[in-house]
């Protein structure tokens, strides 16, 4: 548990990066202009590039560069990012990552094939840039050997010294790069009442004569890279470093700020030590151009460093099992407030209170670092929508919203593959090709939405899609083919569209690569229940479907209703709790017909005594929970409402999974276990209950 | 290898508990805890063997009754009632479950020469719940199968 294993930790780090890269090269395919993710796609295969090779993985590292050196060109602004490009900058990103995740599987012809169709595709328009680049400087990799060197601007967090980190180290060795003329800005350094000898206040202006490459600096600070930051400018003196153009250079030199000479502070490996005579003069309106142009990197560096502040990068199984103490202090709190309850004692009571709230507050702080944002889970499949939509030519236009919405990080991983199947079935069986699109006075392009809200206890998720909608009567015409319903039964739509969530049920008359087997929304919806979510699916022919899926917050802990039946409890999760109601004796009589009149509304109901084959005499006055999944609302009949009751979830083990009306269990305030009611079970059976009694009344 | 499966078979820590009239032991490998009773929760719908859970130091986990099992009578708890949590494997995931025991005696070593055939008659239990029957103090004891039982 200590060590984590380097190997390991570089891996997850590039499994970052490649989302990074990822969504970079798709949002390219979209606004091929914006420099700033041509940069932040740079970025992440450059580190990818140095830790690869830090961490032994060679073929990643030079694979890697081969990669960034094409891709310069489109950095330097000299090619445009078009489709194809970013379709072989994808499957080279794939290379890289099976070269990452499992070296055996892949083959360097692969790689090398990649690189080719990358090679050919950024010099195809070669003629074109050609003027400019005569001008400019020339494309790919040797453009630095007929540089004279690299304008350096270092600046570092304050506290880098107390890392143990040495910037005069640093600038050691970028002297061994070539001749250095090292400057010190001092303008932040405070005076000396102010002043902590522990921070570092100094910032350097280096001037590299040394005709190396970018990497060769990057490399040099690549351990306090996101304690610093690093503006690079190609300096485009032609002449080697000799004491004429030095002063020259000096006369460009960013004026410090300060009304004093700035002293020269380390020369190393220059030809001649300068006296700082000629940039005396402060010139604090010139500002060397060099900068300027690399303000977005900067920028973007800056925004890199803000993150580094604010997160700790915890292991997931530690937050899990922090999750799990938080559960036992909440079950052991709970015992402390009913025993404190159950005695006189006044002081007790008052502790007792006091650690109600302090748990409660570390209960939802707990629960909150868990917490993932969705927009990381949606990212995965704007890669998932370009390839089908290239696949089967079907142009679609991929909209996210609410990605900052925050769930729980299990849930996250639930819900990738379940919503993979539903944007697979958007865009293969939802999405009309473009020739019915046109026919039908459609935009050429479909469009597929996904979006993440929040709604109470409860976070909404849908995927839209704008195409035909579902056909009702081919389901209705296949469910009756497969014998799930009568011929001529009545059924609302919505009735119907629930057999799309049958094992085996599809209504493809062609079985695709992608979808069609039939297999998908019954697992779709399966895992959403497991979750305790559910799933609606609402449509419109011609305008497109909707699915729905509504989760719970967290898997670990809900707000559950606690009531009585028989001599058992139970918990009913509160999300689905719509109201509570009593039951009049009037309803009670209607022996048969179990359905309560709710405001004008039929309700059916089930007995939990009956469920729980409850023993001993129920209650003189029955109570009744309206609960309720979707749209479908079902009583339960219970013989006492307790109240809240913070629920900690237990799995039940194997042994019970033949239960199916329980979802799990939880242990109550005096040690007892408690079994939690999955809600979506006694709805269905409440259903099955009111179809029966149909079928018996009609015969 | 084979030497130590055979050293395995022939000495087996065990520890003997009660179920009525009989005595079962049960290999000591899988026994994590002896416990004394705790409140049950009766799961309705549950198979008749596992027909509860109990609160094993924060773990909910099934209560099973080998004498439902066994087609033997149940006995109220006495004060010689104790839980046995076990350590199974079921389906490749290893799964705890208590076992009431209505007497925990002792914790002691069979070894493979008193090891007896099952007899084929005589038995009023089914046999593929029974892995072997050992002798212990003149007296014959049942080494049950505990993953068939509990399957």
């Amino acid at each position: 548990m200590s060590a984590m294993d380097p190997t390991e930790v570089f891996r997850q780090e590039a499994s970052e990066l490649f989302e990074v890269l990822e969504g970079a090269l798709l949002d390219l395919g979209q606004r091929p202009d914006d420099r700033e993710l041509v940069d932040s796609a740079f970025r992440a295969l450059h580190t990818i590039k140095g830790s690869g090779a830090m961490f032994g993985f060679d073929k990643v590292a030079s694979f890697t560069h081969e990669f960034e050196t094409a891709f310069d060109r489109v950095r330097k602004g000299e090619i445009k990012p078009t489709q194809e490009l970013i379709s072989v900058a994808l499957a080279a990103k794939d290379y890289i990552r099976a070269l990452i995740e499992d070296p055996q599987s892949t083959d360097d012809i692969i790689g090398e094939a990649i690189l080719d169709d990358l090679k050919r595709f950024v010099s195809s328009d070669r003629p074109a840039a050609g003027v400019a680049e005569i001008v400019e400087a020339p494309p790919l990799a040797p453009v630095h050997s007929k540089q004279a060197g690299w304008h350096l601007y270092l600046e570092f967090e304050s506290h880098i010294l107390r890392n143990g980190s040495n910037p005069l180290d640093l600038l050691d060795d970028l002297c061994k790069l070539g001749p250095c003329f090292v400057v010190p800005v001092t303008d932040g350094i405070p005076f000396l009442d102010e002043m902590d000898p522990e921070d570092c206040y100094l910032k350097w202006d280096v001037k590299l004569h040394a005709a190396c490459d970018k990497a060769a600096i990057d490399d040099v600070f690549m351990f306090v890279s996101d304690e610093m930051k690093l503006t690079l400018s190609p300096l485009e003196q032609v002449e080697a470093p000799a004491p004429a153009p030095l002063f020259q250079l000096l006369d460009e030199e960013p004026a410090p700020v300060v009304e004093m000479p700035t002293p020269v502070v380390e020369v190393v490996a220059a030809p001649v030590a300068v006296e700082p005579a000629a940039k005396a003069e402060p010139k604090p309106a010139v500002k060397p151009e060099a900068k300027l142009e690399s303000k977005p990197e900067a920028k973007a560096e800056a925004k890199r460093d803000d993150r580094g502040i604010a997160t700790v990068r915890v292991q997931a199984e530690r937050l899990d099992e922090l999750m799990d103490r938080v559960g036992e202090l909440v079950i052991a709190q709970a015992r402390l407030t009913q025993l404190a309850a159950s005695g006189s004692d006044l002081s007790i009571k008052m502790i007792a209170e006091e650690i109600e709230r302090l748990a409660s507050s570390l209960r939802d702080t707990t629960m909150g670092a868990r917490m993932v944002p969705i927009g990381s889970l949606f990212g995965r499949f704007r890669r998932l929508i370009h390839d089908l939509s290239r696949d089967l030519s079907k142009p679609v236009e991929f909209v996210t919203t609410g990605e900052d919405t925050e769930l729980d990080k299990t849930m996250i991983e639930c819900l990738a593959d379940p919503l993979v199947h539903l944007i697979r079935n958007a865009i293969d069986h939802g999405i009309e090709d473009t020739a019915t699109r046109m026919a039908n006075g459609k935009t050429e392009q479909g469009r597929i939405e996904l979006a993440a809200v929040h709604s109470g206890a409860q976070v909404l998720v849908t995927v839209k899609d704008n195409g035909g909608g579902l056909n009702t009567a081919r389901i209705r015409a296949k469910a009756e083919e497969q014998g799930l319903i009568a011929a001529g039964a009545v059924l609302t739509d919505h009735e119907i569209h629930q057999f799309l969530f049958h094992p085996g049920f599809s209504t493809a008359q062609t079985i695709s690569a992608l979808s069609g087997r039939g297999v998908g929304m019954d697992v779709v919806k399966r895992t959403i229940e497991n979750m305790r979510g559910s799933i609606d699916l609402s449509t419109r022919s011609g305008e497109g479907t909707t699915v729905t899926l509504r989760l719970p917050l967290t898997l670990a802990i809900i707000e559950g209703l606690l009531i009585r039946v028989g001599e058992g409890r139970y918990i009913i999760p509160l999300s689905a709790v719509e109201e509570c109601i009593e039951l009049t004796a009037e309803d009670e009589r209607s022996r048969g017909r179990n359905f309560l009149n709710v405001r004008g509304k039929l309700v059916p109901f089930l007995k939990l005594r009956e469920i729980m084959t409850a023993s001993g005499t129920p209650d003189r006055h029955q109570k009744t929970i309206i609960i309720s999944t979707g749209e479908t609302h079902v009583g339960l009949v219970v013989d006492q409402i307790i109240g809240n009751h913070q629920t900690v979830i237990k799995s039940l083990s194997k042994l019970h999974s033949d239960v199916t009306i329980f979802s799990g269990a939880t242990i109550l305030g005096d040690g007892t276990a408690a079994l939690i009611l999955d809600v979506a079970q006694l709805v269905a059976l409440a259903q099955s209950k009111v179809e029966k009694q149909h079928i018996s009344e009609a015969a | 290898m084979i030497q130590a499966a055979e050293h395995q078979a022939r000495a087996m820590q065990v520890i003997m508990i009660g179920l009525g009239e009989e005595k079962f032991a049960l290999d000591a490998g899988l026994v994590r805890e002896i416990i004394d009773p705790v409140p049950v929760t009766r799961v309705a719908g549950a198979r008749a063997f596992v027909p509860s859970v109990i609160n094993v130091r924060g773990n909910v986990i099934p209560l099973a009754d080998l004498r439902i099992r066994f087609g033997m009578p149940q006995l109220e708890n006495s004060a010689d009632t104790r839980i046995v949590v076990i350590e199974i494997e079921l389906d490749n995931e290893p799964v705890l479950v208590g076992v009431t025991a209505d007497k925990v005696y002792e914790v002691t070593e069979i070894s493979q020469t008193d090891v007896q055939q099952t007899p084929r008659v005589g038995m009023h239990w089914k046999p593929e719940f029974i892995r072997f029957i050992a002798k212990w103090r003149e007296e014959f004891v049942i080494v049950p199968n505990m993953e068939r039982i509990l399957n």
